[in-house]
């Protein structure tokens, strides 16, 4: 087998279960649960370009979430305006306020940064629940917006099944994984790593530490707002609590800290690993158990803290290399 | 007018409680550099152990003290040497490792969700304990008296800190170590050891403030959560490692909690304390009364 096939093999192989399996899955809530792990791994990739390639802890992620999700939603609701219009006027507000909530606290470190992004978000969050009116748009305050599902079809980013859902946030996955592969293959990829792991010595060289940031928080905040409208558009009812939450941007941080930050795999092998816990604990000791699933959270996350500190990323790729390179090795011998 | 002072006293109290949540934060900040997520859980552990403590036996909440500070101490003490411990000796160059905060907020979730699972989600109180619901009247102003033994409560606990940090061979040992964990370590202090003792005097703080709070105050699994950023808050305010400014802090948030729902509606006091708090992140970021910080 060549290199290059053998390289190219799971990537197809993954690829193909990914597209075929809502053939096979037929029940709705299986497909539910796919498709709120594909969203979490999509927000966790989105999350892991500050967080993970710039080496700061933000942790008020659900701010962007929040922002798409109300934009979309109040500009169809009261403007009539498509959805998907929406989705891009959000990701655009996102960035704007990614890149002022990012201006001030890229100049902090460490815990000063985690302490101001969870300050905004939460700031934010009180604001948009105590607000009703915001000029001529309409935030309900603590009641949140409810999307009556009257017009479906791809135009109005509504259906009645959940196949189509799975197809857009599959797609919108795999954009978000291609960009980040492209960053970290780009100057900018180079530039947060360095300015991540050694500010000053990358100042040094000449890397405008400071703007690489930024541009990071930008595009992070970007795509964020992206699955703040999806998620509008699949519940159908927004609120404060639901899609600002600070549990939300704890989640998602959690996610990417388990599977290795800073890694284009990490945060979907997060999202693999934990969002099925958190969603069948809650399913069969969800009454007698409750919380179990954030128990193990916590517990899987200091255990990987304390001894594999770049995530579980790191011992699963060894294993499925030195796991390939057997399966080869044999295929050699016989042949 | 009147009524504007007869909060702004009350809210002093409450706010005086706050700090001394906060105090225990910034106990453990000045000399681990860390901050400690779980600070609230703690806080939390800590009511539910004065709780128990005063269902079970019927003794007077200050009583419980007695079991809730060493029980307290010594979780902290663990706490830190178990879970925090590795990581500074994994760590060793990094001044202010963030992996604390990740492990911290890991224990946060343990503890909040494992007193759900034990205690269930229903809100506990104390019913007729010796100081609930009590006033006290002054002219026409109406003070109350858990509130103030808080108040009473914090001041004491800061002194008795600031004594033990200034006064005892300890107290010194473990300021040393706070300045320079290295220095320290060169002149045979056991800089761990010094860290355990900070963690516990810490948790054994968060506990205290737990113990005033109960008599006046709910109890339930998620009662940390509003305690957690609030001492973010307080400390930041007053300047993280700063005794005095942690309690300072906490009147400020307690006034601007307490008077500001006379001006506008009482949940948009969150939003004032959230925007004080990041305009001193950004114009004083070492507070009211911290040291000037390289940061």
């Amino acid at each position: 087998m060549k290199p290059s096939l053998a390289r190219k093999l799971p990537l197809i192989l993954v690829a193909v279960i990914a597209l075929g399996l809502p053939l096979v899955v037929r029940s709705a809530t299986y497909l539910h649960i796919v498709i709120l792990l594909y969203l979490y791994a999509y927000l966790t990739t989105s999350w892991n370009l500050v967080g993970g390639f710039a080496g700061v802890l933000p942790l008020g992620h659900a701010t962007f979430v929040g922002i798409g999700a109300y934009t979309s939603t109040i500009l169809s609701l009261q403007y009539g305006i498509s959805p998907w219009i929406g989705m891009l006027v959000g990701a655009v507000l996102a960035s704007i306020v990614g890149v002022i909530i990012g201006l001030p606290t890229f100049k902090m470190r460490g815990a000063y940064f985690a302490l101001a992004t969870i300050a905004f978000a939460e700031g934010i969050r009180v604001m948009v629940e105590n607000i009703d009116f915001l000029g001529p748009f309409q935030l309900n305050g603590p009641r949140g917006l409810q999307i009556p599902p009257l017009k479906t079809g791809i135009a109005h980013f509504m259906f009645a099944e959940k196949e189509p859902y799975y197809y857009i946030i599959l797609a919108m996955l795999a954009g978000v994984l291609t960009i980040t592969w492209a960053i970290s293959r780009s100057k900018l990829g180079y530039y947060l790593m360095a300015g991540g792991e050694e500010p000053e010595a990358a100042q040094a060289l000449g890397v405008n530490v400071a703007r690489a940031k930024l541009t990071a928080m930008a595009l992070s905040s970007f795509l964020t707002a992206f699955a703040g409208t999806f998620w509008a558009q699949f519940t159908l009812y927004i609120h404060p609590k639901s899609v600002m939450s600070l549990d939300i941007s704890f989640e998602i941080a959690f996610i990417a800290l388990i599977g290795g930050r800073g890694s284009i795999s990490g945060p979907v092998l997060g999202a693999l690993l934990l969002r099925p816990v958190s969603d069948f604990s809650r399913i069969y000791f969800g009454s007698t158990l409750p919380g179990l699933h954030l128990i193990i959270f916590g517990v899987v996350l200091i255990l990987v803290m304390l001894y594999q500190p770049r995530g579980l990323q790191e011992p699963l790729t060894g294993l499925y290399k030195s796991l390939m390179k057997r399966l080869s090795g044999a295929r050699e011998a016989t042949a | 007018m009147l009524f504007i002072l007869e909060d702004a006293i009350n809210g002093i109290l409450m706010g005086s409680i706050y700090g001394l949540a906060a105090l225990g934060l910034t106990v453990i900040f000045g000399v681990l550099k860390v901050i400690n997520f779980a600070h609230g859980s703690l806080l939390m552990v800590g009511m539910y152990v004065a709780y128990w403590a005063v269902v079970l036996t019927g003794v007077h909440p200050y009583i419980s003290l007695v079991i809730v500070v060493p029980v307290m101490f010594c979780f902290g003490y663990f706490l830190q040497d178990i879970l925090i411990k590795p990581i500074f000796k994994a760590e060793k160059q990094v001044r202010e490792p963030i992996t604390v905060i990740i492990v911290t907020t890991g224990v946060w979730y343990i503890l909040d969700n494992l007193s759900l699972m034990v205690f269930g989600p229903q809100y506990r109180n104390i019913q007729d304990n010796p100081l609930q619901g009590k006033m006290l009247e002054i002219g026409q102003m109406l003070i109350s008296v858990p509130k103030l033994w808080g108040f009473c409560t914090a001041v004491l606990t800061a002194l008795v800190i600031y004594g033990f940090l200034q006064k005892t061979r300890m107290g010194r040992a473990v300021r040393a170590t706070s300045l320079d964990r290295e220095a320290a370590s060169l002149q045979g202090i056991n800089q761990y050891k010094m860290y355990n003792i900070a963690f516990g005097i810490g948790t054994a703080v968060a506990g205290i403030a737990g113990a005033t709070l109960v008599p006046f105050y709910n109890v339930f699994p998620t009662v940390g959560v509003l305690f957690d950023i609030k001492c973010f808050i307080i400390v930041v305010l007053g300047g993280l490692g700063s005794i005095a400014g942690a309690l300072l802090g906490g009147m400020i948030v307690g006034i601007i909690e307490s008077v500001g729902p006379q001006f506008m509606t009482a949940t948009w006091t969150e939003a004032i304390v959230y925007g004080l708090f990041l305009v001193f992140l950004f114009l004083k970021p070492s507070g009211l009364f911290g040291v000037r910080y390289d940061w």
